[in-house]
């Protein structure tokens, strides 16, 4: 592999060290709060991954009868993340209200103070 | 040891999927796979069997109206679990917190960018299927801006906004409606979403489609703001 078909790829490289990041996150941190952040980035990079794969160098965005010319940006990346999008939004809140009950039920959010037994 | 543990698992991990996009055709080139299969039939073929300019807005209320009808039962799902959990269980540990003073500076600029805000998302909702933006993008300014009102003008007034059995038709609207499209589709055309012929008719279903996505999205956004704002019940 030379060096150009390297940076070829930078964008998706870029969105994989994200990935990373955010699943570190998820692994290491006791925080549930953080884990949801963690998750976030995660679902980030992803988006980033999808979307990156429907650009066009020097092309338009998809939209006709604008006097836009081709080529144009593929419309079905972006409505796939548009939906993700939607969906990751709705895990997120559910999420921060279940860790709203956890600590209110438990007084912590902390993973490892929740999982001690009680003597 | 638990860290070195998860950034051993990290890194392999990352590695494999460095090796994986590697392999990918570069992003950015109009020849790739894909902008050739569906893609290039949508751009071709979208504006006139969708009849929206904007084909994103014709992917998401034509081609893929299922999925989209999924989105927004997902949304609708999502909310429906928040207020439950909210509205269930235990008193309030704390009372319930005062507001923070709002500056009058920040008061006055809020009340005075309302409606141009409103206008604003209204137009992305409205104007979603010929220009940028569409239901969602519009929903999540309105939704924003139910937020920034319920922190000036305190979560009793903003509920005072609509009475409460409209409240509850404005989050279930976006279901609803797509339920509506999908039978009316069925009824006229013979299959799920179908759109009706005369472009009049078409763009009606796609801007009420739209109206109903935004008002969801924003009833939603304020549902989850409120909820997880306001402790105690409601």
């Amino acid at each position: 592999m030379d060096i150009t078909s390297g940076l070829a790829h930078i964008d998706y490289i870029a969105m994989v060290i994200l990935f990373a990041v955010g699943l570190y996150i998820v692994l290491t941190r006791q925080n549930l709060l953080k884990k949801i952040l963690g998750l976030n980035i995660m679902e980030t990079s992803v988006f980033g991954l999808i979307v990156t794969s429907g650009m066009v160098d020097g092309g338009s965005p998809p939209l006709l009868g604008r006097g836009l010319e081709a080529p144009y940006a593929s419309p079905v990346t972006h409505a796939l993340v548009l939906t993700g999008i939607v969906v990751a939004l709705s895990v997120t809140a559910l999420a921060l209200v279940l860790i709203v009950r956890v600590k209110r039920e438990c007084g912590s959010i902390e993973l490892d103070e929740l999982l001690e037994p009680e003597e | 040891m638990r860290r070195v543990l998860a950034l051993a698992v990290v890194l392999v991990l990352a590695a494999l999927m460095m090796a994986g996009v590697n392999q990918l055709p570069p992003p950015g080139q109009a020849d790739q796979p894909v902008h050739r299969h569906v893609a290039a039939d949508y751009v071709a073929g979208g504006a006139q069997a969708g009849g929206a300019g904007n084909l994103v807005t014709s992917v998401l209320l034509h081609y893929r109206a299922l999925d989209t009808y999924g989105e927004v039962v997902v949304i609708f799902a999502a909310l429906l679990g928040v207020l439950l959990v909210r509205s269930t269980g235990g008193p309030p540990t704390r009372p319930p917190s005062r507001l923070v003073p709002v500056s009058p500076v920040v008061d006055q600029v809020v009340r005075l960018m309302t409606p141009f805000i409103a206008l604003f998302a209204l137009f992305m909702i409205v104007e979603g299927h010929v220009l940028p933006g569409g239901g969602f993008q519009g929903g999540v300014v309105l939704g924003a801006l139910m937020i920034l009102l319920s922190l000036i003008l305190g979560p009793e007034r903003l509920r005072g906004l609509l009475p409460i059995g409209a409240v509850t038709w404005v989050r279930a609207a976006a279901p609803l409606v797509f339920l509506l499209c999908a039978l009316a589709g069925l009824g006229l055309a013979g299959w799920w979403f179908a759109l009706p012929d005369p472009g009049w008719l078409r763009e009606f279903v796609l801007v009420a489609l739209e109206l109903a996505i935004g008002f969801g999205a924003a009833a939603a956004l304020t549902g989850f703001f409120l909820s997880l704002a306001v402790d105690g019940h409601h």
